[in-house]
C-alpha cells in the first residue's frame, strides 16, 4: 500500500502544482499587509522601549494599566458604547418596519428608502454632518451640539447596512408570502410580526444592528461636527495625537486603546459573518436583484 | 357546512381587467376548479375569496354571509399555497397549531385537535420536524393540516401540486381528495392542468381572460365543451378550420355536419383522437400516417391530410395492438361519427 502510494506521480507531485504555490504565497502575503499593523500595534503597547531594534527592547503593562485607569479614556469608551447601543436601537426600531412595511404593502415606498440608503456613501459624513448642523439650526436649536442630534446623524449613515441586511433576510424568507399565509390562518398583524416575520429575519436584524453599531462605534467626522461635546473613543485617540509633546508613554496609551477598540469591531466582523453563515454577499448593495435574477 | 356565492366579482388592475362580472355558486362540500391558463384570472379570484384581493367590485358571500369587507384574518377560509408557505421557524406540529393558537384556544384542546390532523394529513413520523427536513409532498400535507385545522366553512388551494414531481403529484391529489371529501368542506382549487381538475373536482370552471366560460362536472366538460375555448382547453382535441359551404361543414369523407349558427364564411371543427375511425383500405377520407407515438395501451397516429387545398396534421388513437398493421407513409382513410364533431364560429 504505501509503495503504491509513493510511487504514484500524481500524488508525489501534486503540492508542487504552481497554482498551489502562488495560492500559498497570495494568501501568506494578505495575511501579513493586513495583520503586520495590528501586531506592530500591539507590541507598541507592551514595548517600555522601541527605538534601536526590530523587536521592543522590554516588556510591560504599564501603558494598559495607566490607559484604562484614565477617566478620560473610561469615558470615552462608556459614550461611545452607549453611542453605538442607541444608534443601532434606533435603526432596528425604525427600520425593520419599514423594510416589513415596503415589502409587504407599499413596494413604491423602496425607490424612496434605497435612495436614502445610497446617501451615506455618495456624501462623506463631513458633508451630511454639516448639514444636519444646519438643518437642525432650523428647525431644532435646542438639538445643536447634543448627544440626542449625534445619536439621530448615526442612525442616519448607519441604517443602509441594516436595510440592506433586514431586506435580504425578507427576501431569503419570502416574508411576503409567509405574512399573508399568516393571515390566512387567522393572525392578527401583531401575532404575524411576532411569531413568523421577526424569527425569519432574525439573522438579518442582528447582523444590521451589529453593523450599524460598527459604524457608530469607530466614526469621527460627524462626531467632530455635530457634537463636539461629546468625547468618544475615535475623538480620544485623535486627541492623543494633536496634543502629544514629546511626554513617555502617551503614543503606548493610544497603542493599548486602538487595539482594544480593534478588538471590538473584529468581534462584530466575526460575529457578522458567524450570522450570516457564509452570506456575507447578501450585505452588499445591489445583492437583491443579483438574487431574483438567479431565483428567475 | 357553508357554501360560497360569487356575485359579479371584478377586479382591475390599472387598465386591466383582471376579473370580468363572475359569477359562480358554490354548494356545501363542492369542489370546484377553477381551470385556466395563466393570466385568466383564476388566482386572483382565489386571493378574493381569501381576503387577500380586494375586488372592485361584486360580492362574495361565505355560508351566505357577506364577506367581501371583511378582513382575511376573519374569514372563514383555510388555504394552502402553491409555494407551500410553511414557517420555517415552526416544526410540522407547531405549523398545524398555529391557526389554533392565534386563536387563543385552550392548549389541551390546541393539542388533540393536531394530534387529529397529524393522524388525518398522516404525518405523525415528522411531526417534530421543521419544513426544510421534510419532502414536498409532506410540506404540502402539513400545510393542507394547517389550513384544516380551525374548521374553516371554505378551503382554498392554489396549485397546491405544481412545485411537486409528476409521481408524487397524482397521490398527494388523491389524498387530497380523500381529505377534502372526510371533512365535508367546500373547496375551492385552482390549477392550469386540466386532468388535474377532471380528477379532483366536482364540477370544473373553465376560466378565460378574467371570465367564466364553462362550469360542468368533468364527463359532461369533456365530452360537450360549451365554448370554442373550453374545447381548446380542455381534452386534447383536434382542431380544424374548415370552409362553410351552404351551410355545412365538410371534410372530405370523413364527415359533413351543419355549420354553428352565426358561422358564415369559415368555422372550426374539434374532434377528438379516439373518435378518430382508422382503416387502411376503408371508406373515409384520406390520409398519410407520419409518425406514430407509442403510449402504452394506446398508440396516437399522427395524421397528414389536405383541408381545402393546404395541408393540415391531425391525431387519431388506437388500442397499440392494432396500430401495429400501420407503418409510417401508410396511406390510410379516416372517418369521425358525426355526433362526436363540435364546431364553433371563428372568434
Amino acid at each position: 500500500m504505501t509503495a503504491t502510494t509513493a510511487t504514484s506521480p500524481g500524488r508525489t507531485r501534486e503540492p508542487l502544482r504552481p497554482a498551489r504555490i502562488g495560492q500559498t504565497i497570495m494568501f501568506v502575503g494578505l495575511f501579513t499587509y493586513f495583520t503586520l499593523p495590528m501586531v506592530a500595534v500591539f507590541l507598541y503597547s507592551i514595548a517600555t522601549r522601541w527605538t534601536a531594534h526590530i523587536l521592543p527592547d522590554g516588556y510591560t503593562l504599564d501603558w494598559w494599566v495607566s490607559a484604562f485607569t484614565d477617566q478620560a479614556v473610561i469615558g470615552a469608551f462608556g459614550s461611545t458604547l452607549v453611542l453605538a447601543t442607541l444608534t443601532a436601537t434606533l435603526d432596528i426600531l425604525v427600520v425593520v418596519p419599514a423594510a416589513y412595511w415596503s415589502r409587504v404593502r407599499n413596494p413604491r415606498i423602496r425607490t424612496i428608502v434605497e435612495l436614502s440608503a445610497a446617501i451615506p456613501f455618495a456624501l462623506p459624513y463631513l458633508v451630511i454632518g454639516f448639514g444636519l448642523l444646519q438643518f437642525s439650526g432650523i428647525v431644532a436649536p435646542a438639538l445643536q451640539g447634543t448627544f440626542p442630534l449625534l445619536v439621530l446623524g448615526h442612525a442616519a449613515i448607519a441604517f443602509p447596512f441594516l436595510y440592506w441586511a433586514v431586506d435580504g433576510a425578507m427576501a431569503a424568507a419570502g416574508i411576503e408570502r409567509l405574512s399573508e399565509a399568516a393571515e390566512t390562518c387567522g393572525g392578527s398583524p401583531a401575532q404575524i410580526v411576532r411569531r413568523v416575520v421577526l424569527p425569519n429575519i432574525k439573522p438579518g436584524v442582528v447582523t444590521g444592528g451589529l453593523l450599524a453599531f460598527a459604524t457608530s462605534f469607530g466614526e469621527f467626522a460627524m462626531v467632530q461636527t455635530i457634537a463636539r461635546g461629546v468625547y468618544t473613543v475615535p475623538i480620544w485617540s485623535a486627541e492623543a495625537i494633536r496634543s502629544y509633546s514629546g511626554e513617555s508613554g502617551s503614543f503606548n496609551r493610544l497603542a493599548a486603546v486602538t487595539m482594544v477598540n480593534f478588538v471590538v469591531l473584529f468581534a462584530l466582523s466575526a460575529a457578522v459573518v458567524y450570522f450570516n453563515r457564509g452570506q456575507t454577499v447578501r450585505l452588499l448593495p445591489g445583492a437583491r436583484s443579483i438574487e431574483q435574477r438567479e431565483q428567475g | 357546512m357553508s357554501g360560497v356565492d360569487l356575485i359579479g366579482v371584478t377586479k382591475v388592475f390599472g387598465h386591466v381587467r383582471a376579473l370580468d362580472d363572475v359569477n359562480l355558486q358554490i354548494t356545501s362540500g363542492e369542489m370546484v376548479a377553477l381551470l385556466g391558463p395563466s393570466g385568466c384570472g383564476k388566482t386572483t379570484l382565489l386571493r378574493s375569496v381569501a381576503g387577500l384581493e380586494r375586488p372592485t367590485a361584486g360580492r362574495i358571500l361565505i355560508g351566505g354571509r357577506d364577506v367581501t369587507s371583511v378582513p382575511t384574518r376573519d374569514r372563514p377560509i383555510g388555504m394552502v399555497f402553491q409555494s407551500y408557505a410553511l414557517f420555517p421557524n415552526l416544526t410540522v406540529r407547531q405549523n398545524i397549531a398555529f391557526p389554533l393558537e392565534v386563536r387563543h384556544r385552550p392548549a389541551a384542546e390546541v393539542k388533540a385537535r393536531v394530534d387529529e390532523l397529524l393522524e388525518l394529513v398522516r404525518l405523525v413520523p415528522q411531526a417534530d420536524r421543521y419544513p426544510n427536513q421534510v419532502s414536498g409532498g409532506q410540506a404540502q400535507r402539513c400545510a393542507l393540516g394547517r389550513a384544516l385545522a380551525p374548521s374553516p366553512a371554505v378551503l382554498l388551494l392554489d396549485e397546491p401540486l405544481s412545485a411537486l414531481d409528476a409521481l408524487v403529484r397524482t397521490r398527494l391529489r388523491d389524498e387530497i381528495r380523500r381529505v377534502q371529501q372526510l371533512v365535508k368542506t367546500t373547496a375551492i382549487y385552482v390549477t392550469h392542468d386540466q386532468s388535474e381538475a377532471m380528477a379532483i373536482a366536482d364540477r370544473v370552471a373553465v376560466m378565460n381572460h378574467g371570465k367564466i366560460e364553462q362550469v360542468a362536472r368533468p364527463p359532461e366538460l369533456y365530452e360537450s365543451p360549451a365554448t370554442h375555448f373550453s374545447a381548446t382547453f380542455v381534452g386534447s382535441r383536434n382542431a380544424l378550420e374548415l370552409p362553410v359551404v351552404s351551410g355545412r361543414l365538410v371534410l372530405g369523407g370523413a364527415f359533413d355536419v351543419p355549420a354553428p349558427a352565426g358561422a358564415t364564411d369559415r368555422a372550426v371543427a374539434f374532434f377528438r383522437p379516439e373518435d378518430v375511425e382508422v382503416t387502411a383500405n376503408g371508406q373515409g377520407h384520406p390520409a398519410t400516417l407520419e409518425v406514430k407515438i407509442f403510449l402504452g395501451s394506446t398508440t396516437r397516429l399522427h395524421l397528414l391530410t389536405e383541408v381545402d387545398g393546404r395541408q393540415a396534421r391531425f391525431y387519431a388513437d388506437m388500442p397499440s395492438r392494432q396500430a401495429l398493421a400501420y407503418e409510417p407513409g401508410a396511406k390510410l382513410a379516416v372517418r369521425i361519427d358525426p355526433a362526436d364533431v363540435k364546431t364553433f364560429a371563428l372568434e
